[in-house]
């Protein structure tokens, strides 16, 4: 009897030519918490999408519980008892814990008719064994019950299948800290039970809290493997940034000088999910808000471009108060805002790239009553040149553009809106690094021309070569400043 | 990976020329010899389409933001019923209009405020408003129809010809081209297909997208309450069934005129043209000596068959 749940060796995965595994060996004894990190785009969600069936492999070999697997649907992976718990809660707020436990298969039937008395019995005994039977009622509705418990539903709903190995991604990112305790008990107990766990997240200190053992992948290659006991935070850091901080240019950075004539003023912030933020912009600088996913900082900036209701706090632009209260409050301001998901928040996908341009700019291009095409047009085709969009010509749909491509449009209609201040949300996620070099660069030349940026970036590299100041977040606060260099390591460990 | 959407596109929006050609030659064909090509029966068809052509334009700007207005049929009697009490009461043809568009206003603004600012589906809200607005315009009227008399607001409203062209016909035109180029000429336009293409981009692109909804449905009122008054000096009087089979009607021929339903295209001229194809598909198989359950039946049918044609796209997307 082979003790390793999971033996994955020499994995090799490519989209497009471009290789994002490269020869993993992943193993995950039976019974372990195995902990599984690494920067973004280090491979780790397509490791876990070829572990589930999502993905196949191009080449490699896998081998559950010593027996070598190939799966080609998730139904084959669950068959094969492998569940995953995704980040990005999966239930519908509708129904109740028990109904949404059993949404994909209910296999309790009376005829027809799904036999309720029996599925709650089934997910009753499942909430008892991760032991919240009595804090989650069976028939609540799963939109009137907290993130944390809703998280643990999840849970209960990938046991419903009777797993032997159970991923869970990224599954503190929304939680406070009482329920990460509840659901680092509930791991505990699971492990206790005999099924291996995977645990992929962003803080590393909760390794050392709740895994036996971690494995860091680097550019789509294994880059460490050990007990938990055995290595540090430090360890942990330096394996996942390697030697070199690949990619962005770094920037001649100034000394921060303090005139009374900030551009923005941020005193003591306060929405639903950020509280009592302050910060301060000056002219001409890069603001960087270095924080894990789920530290507030995406909302930070919703809160300053009107998107979140603000319940206290002061803002100011240019000395004067500003209340922003909507978007368009914060363009009148002079705010602009490239958001997180260029497709969903950022682009009307259906629009040409000139439509998407001019879009915050309408006034500026009309003739009296009537749009100026001519206006319209030399637009475009200047931010188009300027960012270097690769296009066919400004007509083209921004649906079928690259990612990259995409992103450059969001910033040039940021741009467009002639905003003194520019709020990039993670503007390089998913974006090509020559395209990454050409956003830094126009958002740099902006700055130069006395603007004022404030930069989110889950590649703490780009914060920590690219701004001139940074503030740390944490769980809706901001934390710390950094007004003097920092490496990528020392801001790694700031936000954990 | 797809690299263009222009070719598919384009024939998308051809569509309904093709559509309305098609149609137009089959019945040119078949009916020649009881008088389809006829002058009098095309001025007839320039008429019988000239109200639902006008409303088709409001509804084109609904469906760009992804709302819907099912209300605007009531609108038709209820401004109608309106401008003809007001004609009876005043003697005054401005008053009279004003009254009829007042109505219409008064809706819109209702749907509008719902729609935007409560946050109610505009399935929903119009939905209700149909029942009040229609119960309204029986209740006003007493189940009686309102004759108007005065020649001037029948000649304007309806019922006029300059030379051998009807003033219906320069209505609609006049309704058109200002609609088209309001939709794809000015910023107001552009607003409202970036509020349907994409409600939050377009948020956060400073769009009011509120106000760009409550105004939609104001428009669409607006129209619908100036077909009523056409309806009105065409019939030479208000009745409360005015406008009551026209809902899906306008909606048929703006989906066929190439607007998505989903928001964020839309074409006007389109939705004149799809306005054109209702006429003539009415007048065809009228004169094709169907009675009106056949008629019904066969409408319901072509309907479907042209609007599954326009609406493929959304598909394997």
């Amino acid at each position: 009897m082979n003790d390793f749940a999971i033996e994955a060796s020499e994995i090799r995965k490519g989209f497009d030519g471009v290789v994002v595994l490269d020869g993993v060996d992943f193993s995950v004894k039976q019974g372990e918490v195995h902990g599984l990190v690494g920067a973004n785009g280090a491979g780790k969600s397509t490791l876990m999408k070829i572990l589930n069936g999502l993905y196949q492999m191009d080449s490699g070999t896998m081998k559950v519980f010593g027996i070598q697997k190939h799966f080609n649907t998730p139904d084959q992976a669950r068959e094969n008892g492998i569940a995953m718990v995704y980040q990005d809660l999966s239930l519908v707020g509708t129904l109740s814990v028990t109904e949404n436990i059993f949404l994909a298969r209910n296999p309790y039937r009376k005829g027809l008719l799904i036999d309720d008395g029996k599925a709650r019995q089934k997910a009753k005994s499942l909430l008892e064994m991760i032991g919240v039977d009595d804090t989650i009622h069976l028939d609540a509705k799963v939109s009137d019950i907290s993130v944390g418990q809703q998280q643990l539903v999840e849970i209960a709903k990938a046991l419903a299948s009777d797993p032997k190995i159970l991923i869970l991604d990224e599954p503190t990112a929304s939680l406070s800290g009482t329920e990460i305790d509840i659901l680092f008990s509930v791991i505990r107990k699971l492990r206790d039970r005999g099924i291996s766990i995977i645990y992929i997240t962003h803080y590393l200190r909760d390794i050392f809290k709740i895994c036996d053992s971690v494995t860091v992948l680097r550019d789509g290659k294994t880059v460490l493997k050990e007990k938990a006991g055995n290595t540090s935070l430090g360890d942990l850091i330096s394996a996942m940034m390697g030697e070199t901080s690949s990619g962005v240019s770094t920037w001649d950075r100034k000394a921060r000088v303090e005139s009374e004539n900030a551009l923005l003023v941020v005193e003591g912030l306060t929405t639903d999910a950020v509280h009592d933020a302050s910060l301060c912009v000056y002219p001409g600088e890069i603001v960087g808000i270095a924080g894990l996913l789920g530290s507030g900082r995406t909302e930070l900036l919703k809160a300053l471009f009107g998107c979140d209701r603000i319940r206290a706090g002061r803002i100011e632009v240019e000395g004067k108060k500003v209340f922003i209260r909507s978007p368009s409050d914060a363009q009148d301001a002079g705010i602009a805002l490239a958001p997180e998901d260029r497709r969903r928040q950022g682009l009307i996908l259906d629009f040409s790239i000139e439509q998407n341009i001019v879009l915050p700019a309408l006034k500026r291009i009309s003739r009296g009553l009537l749009l100026d095409e001519g206006k319209s047009g030399k637009m475009a085709d200047s931010m188009i040149a300027h960012l270097g969009v690769k296009a066919k010509n400004r007509q083209q749909t921004v649906r079928y553009l690259s990612g990259g491509n995409q992103q450059k449009v969001v910033v040039a209609k940021c741009l467009s809106s002639d905003a003194k201040i520019l709020l990039l949300d993670d503007p390089t996620f998913g974006v090509d690094l020559h395209s990454k070099h050409e956003i830094m660069k126009i958002v740099k030349e902006f700055a130069g021309r006395g603007g004022g940026v404030v930069f989110v970036s889950s590649e703490f590299n780009e914060i920590s070569s690219f701004c001139d100041v940074v503030y740390v977040m944490k769980k809706g606060r901001i934390t710390g400043v950094v007004k003097e260099f920092m490496s990528e390591e020392r801001l790694m460990q700031m936000v954990q | 990976m797809k690299i263009t959407g222009f070719g598919p596109k384009k024939l998308k929006d051809s569509v309904v020329y093709i559509v309305f050609i098609g149609i137009f030659l089959l019945f040119s064909v078949i009916l020649f010899d009881r008088g389809f090509l006829t002058s009098g029966n095309l001025l007839n068809i320039a008429r019988q389409s000239a109200m639902i052509a006008i409303m088709s334009v409001g509804m084109t700007f609904v469906l760009c933001t992804a709302e819907i207005d099912l209300s605007f049929g009531a609108v038709v009697a209820l401004s109608a019923i309106t401008s003809a009490l007001a004609m009876r009461a005043t003697g005054s043809i401005l008053l009279s209009v004003l009254a009829g568009l007042a109505s219409g206003l008064l809706v819109g603004a209702i749907n509008g405020i719902f729609v935007a600012w409560v946050g109610i589906p505009s399935f929903l809200v119009t939905l209700g408003t149909t029942g009040i607005v229609s119960g309204v315009a029986r209740w006003v009227s007493r189940l009686q129809s309102i004759p108007i008399d005065n020649d001037l607001y029948i000649f304007l409203f309806g019922s006029g010809d300059i030379g051998p062209i009807p003033i219906l016909f320069f209505w609609t035109i006049f309704i058109a081209i200002v609609g088209s180029v309001v939709l794809k000429k000015t910023a107001f336009g552009r607003k409202v297909l970036a509020t349907g293409g994409n409600k939050i981009s377009a948020l956060y692109s400073g769009i009011k997208t509120d106000r760009i909804k409550f105004s939609v449905m104001v428009i669409n009122s607006l129209l619908a309450a100036l077909a009523g008054i056409l309806y009105t000096g065409r019939l030479h009087g208000a009745r409360y069934t005015l406008g009551e089979n026209e809902v899906m009607v306008v909606i048929a021929a703006v989906i066929i005129g190439g607007t998505s339903m989903f928001g964020g295209r839309g074409s006007v001229i389109g939705s004149v043209i799809g306005a054109l194809i209702m006429g003539i598909l009415n007048n065809g198989l009228i004169l094709m000596g169907l009675s009106v359950d056949q008629q019904l039946i066969f409408r319901g049918i072509i309907i479907i068959a042209a609007v599954s044609l326009t609406m493929r796209e959304k598909k394997g997307k």
